[in-house]
Order: structure tokens, then sequence, then C-alpha cells
């Protein structure tokens, strides 16, 4: 018989990490986030957001464009499906492991 | 490839826990340090993610306006359920319930040169009572156009876009379809012959907002609306009033219709202006 798979498994590197799985969670909360909306929830240099972005990007999570609100230039975030299934799997993978772990310590 | 310093250091835990995976005889047992690591880790990750999102949720969170739009159109809609003529009712009462054409035939309809709209105005079609159906039309219109108007403007001002188109679709098709039911002689006529078949395509909308919002308030909220849009639309709620005392005089009697109107417009402001407070209030504290 063979063992468990292990909930680590589930967890993608693409998306396990904390502020790309921020990301994710802000811009499957709204059919589009704004970039300064997620510098300020993340607390994220705009630089170090851009690198986040392209990581997502190139991964086929979310889509990135620009427009512009009068003269301001904007640039909008929207996540793809492939976007909500890795987070749905992420948050699974998550959850699994802290039950297993919470269901193998002692009483 | 090799991977950014952060994206190594964020998933360093990560590469550990696999590696344990990978060593250990029993993997699901724990314990070990770096798995206690990759746990603490995935627990704070997880409490990011409900805050980020209870975060985002409230930043976007606008529902109060259309709550108030749609009880405040329905309070002007009042003039439009006052009877012109207290007889028109009794006459309406004589044939019962679901006979909306035959109380026309009593003498109640017909000196109204309002077009006639299946369905939207109930059997009273005398004088602007006529208009209600064309009030309904136009403010279920209005209504949607600015509430979608609104949420794409909160949208662009919070950085956070909530998908309102959904709500504006619901409500053109619920009214189309209602429309093509009402002339097919396809919707019972306990639901229309009040005239308050707006107040159905007022809940439709709301639950498709409340998904939209991901509110479980507003969903409260339109529960509650659609429980009292069908009371409203399925039982003469003045009838209520009479049992508590009330006993109109020759005049008010023009006015026993309204309960029916004004009990669900109470329903939308009261949600509407509790849900304006809290909105502020959470912003102030963020």
């Amino acid at each position: 018989m063979s063992a468990p798979e292990h909930p680590t498994n589930g967890l993608d590197e693409t998306v396990h990490q904390r502020h790309r799985l921020g990301i994710l969670t802000i811009a499957a909360e709204a059919e589009s986030a704004d970039f300064g909306y997620l510098r300020d929830a993340l607390g994220l240099t705009p630089g170090n957001l851009s690198r986040h972005l392209s990581v997502l990007e190139e991964a086929g999570l979310i889509q990135v464009w620009k427009g512009y609100q009068g003269r301001r230039p904007r640039t909008w975030v929207r996540i793809t499906g492939q976007g909500r299934s890795a987070l749905a799997a992420e948050i699974a993978a998550l959850t699994k492991l802290l039950r297993r772990h919470g269901q193998a310590k002692p009483g | 490839m090799t991977r950014p310093r952060t994206q190594a250091r964020n998933t360093r835990w990560l590469d550990e826990a696999k590696g344990d995976l990978m060593t250990a005889d029993n993997p699901g047992s724990g314990g070990g340090p770096d798995d206690e690591a990759g746990v603490t880790e995935a627990a704070t990750l997880l409490s990011d993610v409900t805050r980020l999102r209870r975060e985002a949720r409230s930043a976007r969170h606008a529902y109060w306006l259309p709550l108030v739009l749609f009880g405040g159109l329905t309070c002007a809609s009042v003039p439009f359920y006052i009877e012109p003529m207290a007889t028109c009712r009794a006459a309406a009462r004589l044939v019962g319930p679901g006979h909306g054409g035959a109380a026309r035939h009593s003498g109640c309809a017909g000196s109204t040169s309002a077009p006639f709209v299946p369905g939207f105005g109930g059997f009273l079609r005398q004088g602007w009572q006529g208009y209600l159906a064309v009030y309904w039309l136009a403010s279920i219109a209005a209504g949607l156009a600015v509430t979608y108007l609104w949420y794409r403007r909160r949208g662009r001002q919070v950085g956070l876009v909530t998908p309102a188109r959904g709500f504006l679709i619901t409500g053109l098709v619920v009214s189309v379809l209602a429309l093509v039911l009402a002339t097919a002689g396809l919707l019972p006529g306990d639901l229309t012959i009040r005239g308050t078949l707006p107040f159905l395509i007022i809940a439709a909308g709301l639950w498709t907002l409340a998904r939209a919002e991901r509110s479980g308030a507003l969903l409260v909220v339109a529960a509650l609306y659609t429980a009292v849009a069908l009371l409203a639309s399925l039982y003469n709620i003045e009838n209520v009033l009479f049992r508590l005392g009330w006993n109109p005089s020759p005049g008010q009697w023009q006015l026993t219709s309204l309960p029916n109107v004004l009990l669900p417009a109470f329903v939308l402001l009261a949600a509407g202006i509790a849900a304006f407070l809290a909105q502020r209030r959470t912003r102030r504290t963020a």
C-alpha cells in the first residue's frame, strides 16, 4: 500500500511565495486590481512588485495591462483561470499541511 | 535557471519539507525542526491570505448605494400606488385576486393614456396610476445603469474593481424575461396584480450583487428582501395592520396599498444606511 501524498507536493514554487500568493489572493477578490493597491496592501516597493508581477505573468497566472485614468497612467492586474486554479491548489495544500500536522501532534 | 534570492529564501522551507519527505520513513509524522518551520510558515501564509481577502473585500464593498438607490426609487413610486378611487380596490376584491382583467372591466381601467406594460403596473390603471409600469421600467433601467457606473467609479478610486457587469446583465435579463412571461400570460396573477413585480426583479439583482461583492451581509439582506418582496406580491400587508388596530378613515382607504410598497422600501433603506455607516467606519479604521 502506497503512503498518502504529502501536502507539500501540492505546492507550486511560483505561487508559494508570500508576496506572489498575496498578489493572487487580492487579484482573485476583484475583477481587476490596481498596481497602487497591491503595492500598498503588500507593503512592497514598486520595483519589487513589478518583479513579482513579471514572474506571475510569465507563468500565465495573471494578465497585466496599462491604462489611463484621466492623464494618470495606471497598471491593472487580472487573475487568469490558471491563476485561480493555482491559488486554490496552494491554499488547499497549505490547509492540508496544517491539518495533517495538527493530527500528527500528540494530544 | 537560477532562482532569485528572495524567492530562494521564501521557498527554502518548502525545499526542506520536501527533502524531509524524501528521506523520512514516516512522512506524515512531523515533529522535526524543518517541518515545524514549514507548518509555522504555512500558518502565516494562510493567515496572510485571510487578512488580505478581508481587507480587499472591505475596501471594495460599496453596496450601500444600490440599496439606498432602489429603496429611494421604491419610495418615489408611492404616488403611483395611491388609489384615486377607493371603489376600484373594492371592485378588485369582489372579483378576487389574479383577475386583473375583470377588475379593469369594472370601471377602474381604461381611463389612462399610459401604455399598457404587462406585469409591471398591477391591475389598477386609472389616472397617474397607469404610469406605474412606465415608472418602474425607467427606474429599473436607470438604477441598473447608475449602479454599474458607481461600481466602475468606485473600483477606479480604490484600485479594486468589483465585477458589477453580472448585476447589470441579471437585472436586464430578468426584466425582459418578466415582460415576456407576463405578455404570454405565464406569470401567476398573484405576482403581478399588486404592481410589485419590480421588487422581485430588484431581489434577483441583489443576489447577483451579493455574489459579486462576496458579502455575507448582503446575502442576508438579499434573502430578507426576497422574502419581503414575495410577501408584498402575494399578500395584502395592510391586513396585518388592520389586525393590529389600524382602522382607516374613508380618506385613508386610498393608502391601504402602501404597506406593500413601504415595507420593501424600508428593508432596502435600512440595510443601505447600515451598510453605509459600517463601510465608512471600516474605511476610517483601516
